[in-house]
């Protein structure tokens, strides 16, 4: 299509007319063609011309061809007789049989069922609609009458097998679908009684008073349709449209104009929809997302749908409402129609989605519960398989249990939230209430997890943080269960792992040796080393303050806060930052050991930050005037180093050029011994 | 236009040839071009040219195109229309290889990186397949012109004079030694003889050979030790090979008069005269011609005869003729008959026996006086890297590619005892899990126990004498032995004294009693000397 030169053209003579589609057996390559009722031509790519073609005249008019993935072409004749192209070319004139009587058939399809063809038409007489199923190996052959819908006939069927199961989707004329479920392997005693299949309503076709009428449609996924029809608002021109259905939600997903006109014909394979648009046959790439809060936030990259996208929007999620949005026309207008639509109809689907709705109602039912029937019902309610939503679910559950804590001052499930925060991946807006009674609550070690996980904390929430982690007394935290990870490899320990040790192996390269961690031993802080040598802080306050320095933030937003902090803290703070600078330049690759160890420009950038936010306050401070005349003289020192280096850096290269001059023109005589 | 690539088609029934801007598939029956296909078609800037540099041939008919655009096409060639195209890279893509199961490509680029390309299912358990790009690898500093896929690994070659063996992780079932990635730089041929009666060294370079005559001294001294030098090394003639083509084997003869060298297409004779200083250099006229060239070129020990390793398992027997000619005397052939080349050949001193191995590692030993074929060494599943005959008992020493080492014996026509020992024994792990295999075998005239080998990272005297260690002993023990006393050493001694002084290691050859020479090739010597990479911009430089 990309060239958009056809491949092949081929005609039937004057006089002739092709009396159904044409289909290409892909297992031989040839196409398969009807004209006048009777005669059947089949051809490959190189045959040019058709009347040259293999031809076939058969007893019985044809009425479709149905080319099959594994067991080649099924003919469908009108009365109802169906043949394998095989059978049939054995012995064209074979006496077809008919199997209906005074019936038209409207639509048939087929399919494969492990090995063997299945094909189902639908037939009309006088109003009624009757269902065939044919199972041409076993030939056997099932009629149902499809239930009388008042006022209203079906114009349009499709149909897919599931589980054994073929499911029938209708388009009626009263701008509804309806699903009949027809189980494929059922005893065959009451052969003779007619059955009748019931039908359940699927979808309506209307979005804020405007209908779709349907001309034709196809099933995209499990929750997902795809209807072609023209849109008619009362006062407006009707437009025709297509348009992409959730039958999940009842939602309208897409939809997509179509000024030209269509021939109402609709296809689809592999993920593109054929159809006729104007005088061009247009084709749309569509993708059908499972719906996720991803998308439902918009986060999502973009879908391949080109022209049309669209999300649904779960802000609504606990008052069981989902809106739909369109990016496309009328976007505001349909809005609050179709939350009113879907509100009216939630009765009518409501049995068959459960699960979905159920989380807000479970959530405002346990709103007064015991502590241990919530907690009991939240965690049975998190064991649940994923599903898309699970993720607005949690933070649901977690909102629930931090309005608890608020309204509760006793209450608080420590364990309970920090499992909930280390298990899932929450982020701060999913749960904004959880760090601010975090704080409240001095909960060191889930404020730590929260920013180590959340990419998206407040400035503001932070520095509170921050300030809350400098103003604890050591003494406090001792008894306090944090995760140690980042300091245990640099703090006050002699370290012992640095020289890398790296075998050659003899073929060029070298193989990496794990490099081994060292001893995670903890002296006692000495006081007589100078500042910068020892650490200010303990390891458990040391580690929160990491996670600070680890948490992300705008230096605007975060400047004005942090000129808050207290002057004694301000100072501990910097200390600390002095200490990890010097600890970082220990090493000549200036990075720390260990996991999630603050790197050497977080350090510098908050050290830069702090000093900027209180620059006044530490020249006036005496106790600050040593700590800044050392950090002065460690990094005019450090400069100088580095400078000093730049500068025998061309001397260095030089005498590496020299010795490899030198020793690549050696020819030498020399003395080995081999013993 | 002019063809730059070219791809079968698995069944052999057609051929698509890639050219600037397009490609051609043409129907080998017919000798017809079929279809002709446009690679810049969908390009707005196709005011630059389009080269398609790699092209292969799927058996579902998919031709895969690589271009200078930094593409990777899938094109359907009975239609003409493009399936799948994949911008790779912003270089251009030099080099493409398919695995055999064709749901893997690997593609090369200029900028010395590679890039693998899977078939894989867009969804978990799904039917429909896309092509993606999975991996990418940067081994290279410069064009990697070639690459290959084996079921196991990734293979590419650049023009920075690497060779790379990456294996995939995910076809590997344990952690073994063939789960690590390889480096080779130097190729696994002999690319330096010597003349040891004359003391000439020649060097095989891609373009031309150079003959040195080598320097001398009349000091001594102890382990270690610089001896001065009382006669320069001589660079006595730089010749150069003519027209495009590499040179692929060359030669000097032990008396150091006669050189031979062969490229893909001749084979060349020369006659060398040192007298004094002055040296003279002679083509000689009229030398047989062969079809197809020369696979391994060899003197006989007493320069009589040259030996010429060809297609086919057979080998020219040259004689030599003064002042400077050169006749057709045999070609010897196995008598079953072999459909690989000969790239591998040893005389014995004597000039008896002539070993040949060709590329199905059957080693034919054939009986020069009579010109008879007298037997074939057993098979064994590897490549032979490595053979010579020893110079008094006519054994043939075999080194095979997986390092193990076969002493078999000629007059007997069957593996000495010695051999068997080692055998039943088994090697040291250490000499076992070596990477690169022994390229030279040399022989210690004035003590037959000994047997000199060399690779690329060690050379080593293998002491027939003394016993073989075993994997609790260190196998590199020189260091160990030179800090023991006389008296101490005597229990620690075992049959490989192995040196790793001299790396990377080109040629050791032993001159007399007393003297072994040893060339070295520094890498950064020749990496210096390569071009510069495509240059890259680096953010922020």
């Amino acid at each position: 299509i990309s060239d958009q030169k056809p491949l092949g053209c081929w005609s039937v003579k004057h006089g002739q007319i092709l009396t159904c589609p044409v289909v290409c057996n892909f297992e031989t390559h040839e196409y398969i063609a009807v004209h006048d009722d009777k005669v059947l031509r089949i051809w490959k790519d190189e045959d040019i011309n058709l009347d040259k073609a293999f031809k076939a005249t058969l007893s019985a008019a044809v009425c479709r061809i149905h080319a099959l993935p594994l067991g080649g072409p099924l003919v469908l004749f009108r009365g109802g007789a169906v043949r394998s192209l095989d059978v049939l070319l054995a012995a064209p004139q074979q006496e077809i049989e008919n199997l209906i009587s005074g019936e038209a058939i409207r639509w048939s399809e087929a399919f494969m069922e492990g090995q063997q063809p299945i094909l189902i038409f639908t037939t009309e007489k006088d109003g009624d609609f009757f269902v065939y199923i044919q199972k041409p190996k076993l030939s056997s052959l099932h009629k149902y009458k499809l239930e009388q819908q008042e006022s209203a006939k079906p114009l349009c069927f499709t149909a897919h097998i599931t589980n054994q199961t073929i499911t029938l989707l209708c388009l009626y004329s009263n701008d509804s679908v309806y699903q009949v479920l027809i189980p494929l392997y059922q005893d065959t005693g009451e052969e003779e009684e007619e059955e009748i299949l019931s039908k359940s309503l699927l979808l309506n076709l209307s979005v804020s008073g405007a209908v779709l009428k349907g001309t034709s449609f196809v099933v995209l996924d499990k929750d997902h349709i795809a209807v072609l029809g023209s849109l008619a608002a009362p006062g407006k021109e009707p437009r025709e449209c297509l348009t992409i259905w959730n039958t999940k939600f009842q939602t309208l997903q897409a939809s997509k104009e179509l000024p030209l006109g269509t021939s109402g014909q609709l296809w689809c394979y592999e993920e593109k929809f054929f159809l006729i648009h104007g005088k061009v046959l247009t084709v749309i790439m569509y993708k059908c997302e499972t719906s996720s809060l991803a998308s439902a936030v918009g986060m999502l990259k973009d879908s391949q749908t080109p022209d049309v996208s669209s999300f649904v929007n779960w802000n609504t999620l606990e008052d069981e409402e989902l809106v739909v949005s369109f990016q496309s026309q009328e976007s505001v207008a349909l809005k609050a129609e179709s939350r009113m639509n879907l509100r009216s109809r939630r009765s009518t689907v409501a049995e068959e989605q459960p699960e979905t709705l159920s989380v807000g109602q479970l959530l405002l039912n346990l709103k007064d519960a015991s502590t241990y029937v919530l907690e009991s019902e939240l965690k049975r309610l998190m064991a649940k398989a994923p599903t898309p939503d699970l993720q607005a679910t949690i933070g649901c559950v977690v909102t629930a249990l931090t309005d608890r804590c608020k309204r509760n001052p006793k209450y608080y499930p420590q364990n309970f939230l920090q499992q909930i925060v280390e298990t899932r991946d929450l982020s701060y807006s999913l749960c904004p209430d959880l760090m601010a009674v975090a704080l409240e609550k001095k909960d060191m070690h889930l404020l730590q997890i929260c920013l180590e996980r959340f990419p998206d904390i407040p400035e503001e929430i932070t520095y509170a943080c921050l300030n809350a982690f400098l103003s604890i007394s050591e003494a406090h935290l001792q008894s306090i269960d944090v995760n140690l990870d980042s300091v245990v490899c640099y703090i006050d320990v002699e370290c012992n792992n640095g020289e890398v040790k790296t075998e050659i192996v003899e073929n060029g390269f070298s193989a990496e040796m794990d490099q081994d961690m060292c001893d995670t031993k903890m002296p006692e802080e000495s006081q007589s080393r100078r500042d910068g040598e020892s650490c200010p802080v303990g390891p458990q306050k040391a580690a929160l303050l990491n996670a600070v320095l680890h948490s992300a933030y705008t230096e605007t937003f975060l400047l004005p806060h942090l000129k808050n902090l207290p002057a004694r803290q301000a100072i501990l703070f910097l200390r600390y930052l002095y200490y990890l600078y010097v600890k970082c330049s220990e090493k000549v690759n200036t990075t720390l050991p260990g996991i999630r160890c603050p790197t050497i420009n977080q350090i510098m950038d908050w050290m830069c930050l702090l000093l900027d936010a209180h620059f006044t306050v530490m020249v006036m401070l005496p106790e600050a005037k040593e700590l800044l005349s050392n950090l002065h003289k460690f990094v005019r020192a450090q400069v100088r180093f580095y400078s000093e280096l730049n500068k025998i850096e061309g001397s260095l290269r030089e005498l590496q050029r020299l010795n490899h001059l030198r020793e690549s023109q050696t020819y030498s005589i020399e003395v080995l011994e081999i013993i | 236009g002019r063809v730059l690539c070219l791809s079968w088609h698995p069944s052999g029934t057609h051929i698509v040839a890639g050219s600037i801007d397009f490609f051609r598939v043409i129907d080998v029956t017919s000798g017809q071009t079929v279809q002709r296909i446009m690679v810049n078609h969908h390009v707005e800037k196709a005011k630059r040219e389009c080269v398609v540099w790699a092209i292969t041939f799927l058996s579902s008919g998919t031709v895969v195109s690589a271009d200078s655009f930094g593409r990777v096409q899938f094109w359907d060639w009975e239609q003409g229309t493009l399936a799948e195209s994949h911008t790779v890279s912003t270089s251009a893509m030099l080099s493409l290889a398919v695995s055999e199961k064709e749901d893997s490509i690997i593609v090369g680029t200029s900028t010395g990186a590679t890039y693998q390309l899977q078939l894989l299912p867009v969804k978990q358990g799904g039917q429909e397949k896309r092509w993606v790009r999975t991996k990418p690898f940067q081994f290279h500093s410069h064009d990697v012109r070639a690459v290959a896929h084996s079921p196991t690994a990734l293979i590419s070659g650049g023009l920075d004079a690497q060779l790379v063996i990456r294996p995939l992780m995910e076809k590997m079932q344990k952690k073994g030694y063939d789960a690590v990635l390889r480096k080779f730089t130097f190729p696994h041929r002999r690319l330096v003889s010597c003349a040891r009666k004359a003391r000439l060294l020649l060097f095989q370079f891609s373009q031309y050979l150079e003959l040195w005559r080598l320097g001398s001294t009349e000091e001594t001294g102890k382990d270690g030790e610089v001896l001065s030098l009382c006669r320069m090394p001589e660079h006595l003639v730089q010749l150069k090979s003519k027209g495009p083509e590499h040179i692929y084997c060359s030669c000097v003869s032990p008396c150091g008069t006669w050189v031979g060298y062969s490229t893909a297409s001749r084979f060349h004779l020369y006659r060398v005269r040192c007298d004094g200083d002055s040296v003279s250099l002679r083509k000689v006229p009229k030398v047989p011609k062969l079809l197809p060239p020369a696979y391994q070129l060899q003197f006989s020990a007493d320069s009589d005869s040259l030996f010429v390793a060809s297609a086919r398992g057979s080998v020219h027997v040259f004689q030599l003729l003064e002042p400077g000619g050169c006749k057709h005397l045999h070609t010897l052939r196995p008598p079953s008959g072999c459909s690989e080349a000969v790239y591998l050949l040893a005389p014995s001193a004597d000039g008896h026996w002539l070993a040949a191995v060709s590329g199905d590692w059957a080693i034919h030993i054939y009986n020069l006086k009579c010109f008879k074929h007298h037997c074939v060494v057993p098979t064994y599943n590897c490549a032979v890297s490595a053979l010579a005959i020893h110079p008094s008992t006519n054994n043939l020493v075999i080194a095979y590619s997986d390092q193990q080492l076969l002493e078999f014996s000629i007059p007997e026509k069957q593996y000495t005892s010695w051999s068997r020992a080692v055998q039943s024994r088994g090697l040291h792990r250490a000499w076992l899990e070596r990477d690169s295999p022994i390229t030279h075998i040399t022989f210690n005239p004035k003590n037959p126990s000994h047997i000199l080998l060399h690779d690329t990272y060690l050379l080593c005297v293998l002491d027939k004498s003394l016993p073989l260690p075993d994997d609790s002993t260190l196998l590199m023990n020189q260091s160990t032995l030179k800090q023991l006393p006389e008296m101490a050493r005597k229990r620690q001694l075992h049959a490989f004294k192995i040196c790793k002084k001299f790396q990377p290691l080109l040629f050791m050859d032993l001159l007399d009693e007393n003297c072994l020479v040893v060339v070295e090739r520094p890498i950064m010597d020749f990496k210096t000397q390569l071009p510069l990479p495509v240059q890259q911009k680096k953010f922020g430089t």
